[in-house]
């Protein structure tokens, strides 16, 4: 009936005869892609190879900023250090994450309250967190104090202070506020082993070790390969730790790569340098993340 | 979930936790305990909670802080977290679902690229952004913060959205659309509210990290009245090095907001940060 | 060596305070399949798992053989367990998912090899070694499941609704499998299913049970023929008992039992003494559809009720006849369905009879195979024998 046409309005065709969102709406994120990120290490990777102070001409220099690397000790060092730091970090965060989730799976009466307090400290400012840890490890500080009262003074030192302790000191610092990370990666992945699965394991007479070695870790292939990856992209880019404990000392001893982006680059004005070391930064992730996820999944594909 | 048998092994295992914890939250004490010490005590037993407690390093910090005081800085960190974390949030969903629904390899090649970004340390970035936000006369201020914060953490909102809205049946947009509604009513109506779950994810962790976010604030509002707390904090800490009850002071008025926000939020923070596990 | 089942007094309560299971004494002869039926929530898996050890049982004492196993982990009782959902472990091959039990318990490289074939090639998987669950159909990862409990050997099978995610043909084609494969272990199961078919068709013996109690046991036609409770009356059987109210009434000719409009005479059987004392009262009666015919056939002068045809479902060997009838009907639990003063009852009709929806018809009972529920207590009346 004629009557009824005007209220129905056949919907938009299009070739496909589906009405496709338009990439419009998707502008500001893209643009945001495109400009804050894919331009611009663009063009950090371009003035790697450029000498610059940021505000006049950027003239080319090739390969230079990257010698001077090699052959200045600080520079060095923050890269050895970037290195150590993040290896140890990935290291002790995931197995002491994992032996946290493993233990507090199942069955104690306080493990919510536990996990809530083992996580606490990942949702806090590192610096700030830096910083609370600077006295306890400061010459006058809590665990100086606590040795010697327990008649341990001799183990008493500088634990900033002296260059061959100030990076693991920052290492414990850093294990303290993210392994609550890793518990709670790893036990979203516990919880995704079905119970089912789990009771099976039980009733077919596998002991605890058993159980863990040939069912569970298997099955946690995933939740590794995630948090493998998350803490050392955290362990790479140490910058708030290091700045609040020790600011790059003693003696460029806790220098890394994130602190000398900052410092060559900010303080100093070595705009060209101090993204030769960004580039480096990038370049290091990104071989140690591929590499990663590379034996990762291999291990993942053979489960 | 059956109960496993709580036997003494379990006892022992969970008293062993238990110490474990309390030892873990030791410097959480500290905080407070030394915060609330006059100078006097923290420098001779700084260990023993102080009677009775001294509020001063409080007001002290709050007022005079990093330049400007921390209550201020306070009041920076919020406008600049509320403002990233909303625009992150509208910009960003949208460009999401665009993505999500267009099922071209175009679609795809884009999200790759929004997830290889996140990976992108960005720190490589951020010094030629900085030469040209600066020249655009955005460094030191909140817009340029905000428009930097929301350009940093797009691709990462755009992965927690695009997965969320892959999984969501297409039903209700198109029953929608039988009911004669447009794409934007139907978006924000029908599609975004569908979204509530992941959106609340989101905002928690963008809110954590912006929040908490020192290096890009160092390099862009370093002496700037318009500082964030942590830069704040730095200044404070820095201007009251060996000052331990002051520092405390600081820091626990920098954490405060957070670990409060944390009692809360828990459940949604966690479901952010584990958000990748699933994948 | 197998051995048999002993539950002895077993409850279960959760800290909650919910009660699953309540005073369950069953015995369950080594070698034998007791099937465990009733509706969900009766608390059958409750009793399967606390056998298992995967729950405790917070009252009484389980015995497999001549071991009190209530404090010993699943481990140590030495069973093995089907689960609903199969459980496969999803990253092992199908090899690997039935030898996990053996290497657990540290069996040999060889001697692992030798049993998981002999077991693959009982069950039919010698083709699927190499595979994944995830590869597999729904009856192959049900065969994987039996196949890890049967290599082990255990002294006790405890298989959890094991065909409920099958479907209605596959279901058949495994019911008679593992009836079959039971008989030729000969190994002490015990298996739960809320489908009183598979009960029926599968059990050596069943168990009803239902809200945590167990209500009867014993082979399949006897709860049959003799249930010993409206509630095992009810869900025993296909289709379900007719169930109407009725009263008891005395007349000059004996007893006689009042269904609404119709009166049927109580044949002077072993029960109608007990039945006596129930004279001008409401009992619950039941009658099974085979025991309702056309008035045609069997002896003439059978008793009949009347009424009005409501469906025919021509099944080809035989007609299920639905009528109306002018009665009260009777829920399991003893109390009267919404259908108010109309009853629906159903009769097994020959194939061949003219019946037609919507006339009035007389139905033929066969009044000896009655059967009368207290409604109170829901027991059946009976003489005692």
């Amino acid at each position: 009936m004629d009557s009824l046409r005007p209220l129905v309005k056949p919907p938009e065709r299009s070739r496909r005869g589906v009405r496709q969102v338009p990439w419009l709406l998707a502008l500001p994120g893209v643009a945001a892609l495109v400009a804050f990120h894919l331009v611009p290490v663009g063009f950090g990777a371009y003035y790697a190879f450029t000498s610059w102070n940021g505000l006049t001409h950027a003239s080319w220099v090739g390969l230079q900023n990257f010698r001077d690397i090699v052959d200045d000790a600080t520079a060095r060092g923050a890269l050895l250090h970037t290195l150590e730091l993040a290896g140890s970090f990935v290291a002790l965060a995931n197995g002491i994450g994992l032996a946290l989730a493993l233990g507090l799976n199942r069955a104690l009466k306080t493990r919510h309250l536990l996990r809530s307090l083992f996580f606490a400290p990942v949702a806090l400012s590192p610096l700030a967190i830096g910083f609370l840890w600077s006295w306890i490890f400061a010459y006058q500080g809590a665990l100086n104090r606590l040795l010697g009262s327990i008649g341990l003074s001799s183990l008493e030192r500088a634990w900033l202070g002296d260059p061959s302790t100030a990076l693991w000191t920052i290492l414990v610092v850093m294990v303290w506020q993210f392994s609550g990370l890793a518990m709670v990666l790893y036990l979203a992945g516990l919880q995704g082993i079905s119970d089912d699965v789990y009771e099976a394991t039980l009733v077919d007479g596998a002991s605890p070790w058993f159980r863990f070695r040939k069912v569970v870790l298997p099955l946690l292939a995933p939740a590794l390969t995630v948090s493998a990856t998350i803490t050392l992209i955290i362990g790479m880019r140490a910058f708030d730790q290091v700045k609040a404990l020790t600011n790059g000392g003693p003696v460029a001893a806790t220098e890394t790569l994130s602190t000398q982006i900052y410092s060559q680059t900010f303080a100093l004005g070595r705009f060209g340098y101090g993204s030769a070391f960004a580039l480096l930064l990038a370049a290091l992730l990104a071989v140690a993340a591929l590499t990663q996820l590379a034996l990762l999944r291999r291990n993942e594909a053979r489960l | 979930m059956a109960a496993a048998r709580y036997t003494r092994a379990t006892l022992v295992r969970e008293l062993g936790f238990v110490a474990v914890a309390a030892i873990f939250c030791v410097p959480f004490y500290l905080l407070v305990a030394i915060a609330l010490e006059t100078t006097a005590q923290a420098d001779t037993t700084p260990l023993a909670f102080p009677r009775p407690p001294h509020f001063g390093n409080f007001s002290t910090a709050w007022r005079t802080g990093g330049q400007f005081g921390l209550g201020h800085a306070l009041q920076s960190s919020l406008i600049i977290t509320v403002s990233s974390v909303a625009g992150l949030i509208v910009l960003g969903s949208l460009c999401a679902y665009t993505i999500a629904r267009r099922k071209s390899r175009l679609s795809d090649v884009v999200y790759i690229l929004f997830v290889l970004a996140i990976i992108l340390p960005f720190q490589l970035a951020i010094i030629p952004l900085f030469v040209e936000l600066r020249h655009l006369g955005l460094v030191g201020n909140y817009a340029g913060m905000i428009v930097l914060n929301i350009g940093l953490l797009m691709p990462l909102t755009v992965f927690l959205y695009t997965g969320f809205i892959r999984a969501l049946p297409r039903d209700y947009e198109e029953a929608a659309r039988v009911d004669g509604a447009r794409l934007l009513r139907t978006y924000a109506r029908i599609v975004f509210p569908l979204l509530r779950p992941i959106t609340g994810t989101a905002a928690v962790l963008l809110a954590v990290i912006v929040w908490n976010e020192f290096f890009v604030a160092l390099i862009f509002l370093a002496g700037s009245r318009y500082q964030t707390l942590p830069v704040a904090l730095y200044t404070f800490a820095g201007d009251y090095t060996a000052r331990w009850n002051l520092v405390f002071a600081g820091v626990a008025i920098a954490i405060a907001p957070l670990l409060g926000f944390f009692v809360f939020a828990q459940r949604e923070l966690i479901r952010g940060f584990t958000a990748g596990v699933k994948g | 060596m197998t051995a048999g089942i002993t539950l002895s007094g077993v409850g279960k309560v959760y800290p909650d305070g919910t009660r699953a299971v309540t005073a369950l004494d069953l015995q369950i002869e080594p070698g034998e399949l007791m099937v465990l039926v009733g509706p969900s929530g009766c608390g059958k898996t409750t009793t399967l798992r606390m056998t298992a050890g995967l729950e405790e049982a917070t009252e009484g004492e389980i015995w497999i053989g001549d071991r009190l196993v209530n404090a010993l982990d699943p481990r140590e009782r030495d069973v093995a367990m089907v689960f609903q959902n199969y459980a496969l472990y999803p990253h092992m091959t199908v090899f690997d998912n039935i030898a996990f039990p053996l290497r657990a318990h540290g069996l040999r490289r060889d001697e692992v090899r030798a049993r998981v074939q002999r077991t693959a090639t009982l069950l039919g998987l010698d083709g699927l070694l190499e595979r994944k669950p995830r590869a597999l159909s729904g009856g192959q990862r049900q065969r994987v499941a039996m196949g890890r409990a049967i290599v082990r050997e255990p002294q006790v099978f405890l298989l959890d609704e094991p065909l409920s995610n099958l479907d209605a043909k596959l279901r058949t084609e495994m019911r008679a499998e593992i009836a079959a494969l039971q008989r030729e272990l000969r190994v002490t199961t015990m298996y739960v299913t809320h489908d009183q078919v598979e009960a029926m068709t599968m059990g050596t013996r069943i168990a009803v049970m239902r809200d945590g109690m167990l209500l009867q046991h014993g082979a399949p036609q006897v709860l049959y023929d003799e249930p010993d409770n409206l509630l095992v009356a009810a869900f025993i059987g296909a289709p379900v008992m007719n169930l109407l109210r009725g009263r008891i009434e005395r007349d000059r000719n004996g007893l006689t039992c009042v269904l609404g409009s119709g009166r049927l005479p109580i044949a002077p059987n072993g029960s109608a003494a007990e039945l006596a004392s129930y004279a001008g009262t409401d009992v619950a009666v039941g009658i099974r559809a085979e025991h309702l015919g056309e008035p045609s056939a069997g002896p003439s002068g059978r008793p009949t009720l009347q009424g009005r045809v409501r469906l025919v479902e021509r099944l080809g060997a035989e007609q299920l006849v639905q009528l109306a009838v002018d009665a009260a009907a009777v829920t399991a639990d003893g109390g009267p369905t919404e259908s108010g003063r109309t009853a629906a009852i159903t009769a097994r009709f020959d194939a061949h009879a003219q019946v037609t929806p919507g006339e009035l018809c007389e139905v033929a009972v066969a009044t000896e195979r009655l059967h009368f529920f207290d409604l109170a207590t829901r027991h059946a009346i009976r003489g005692r024998d």
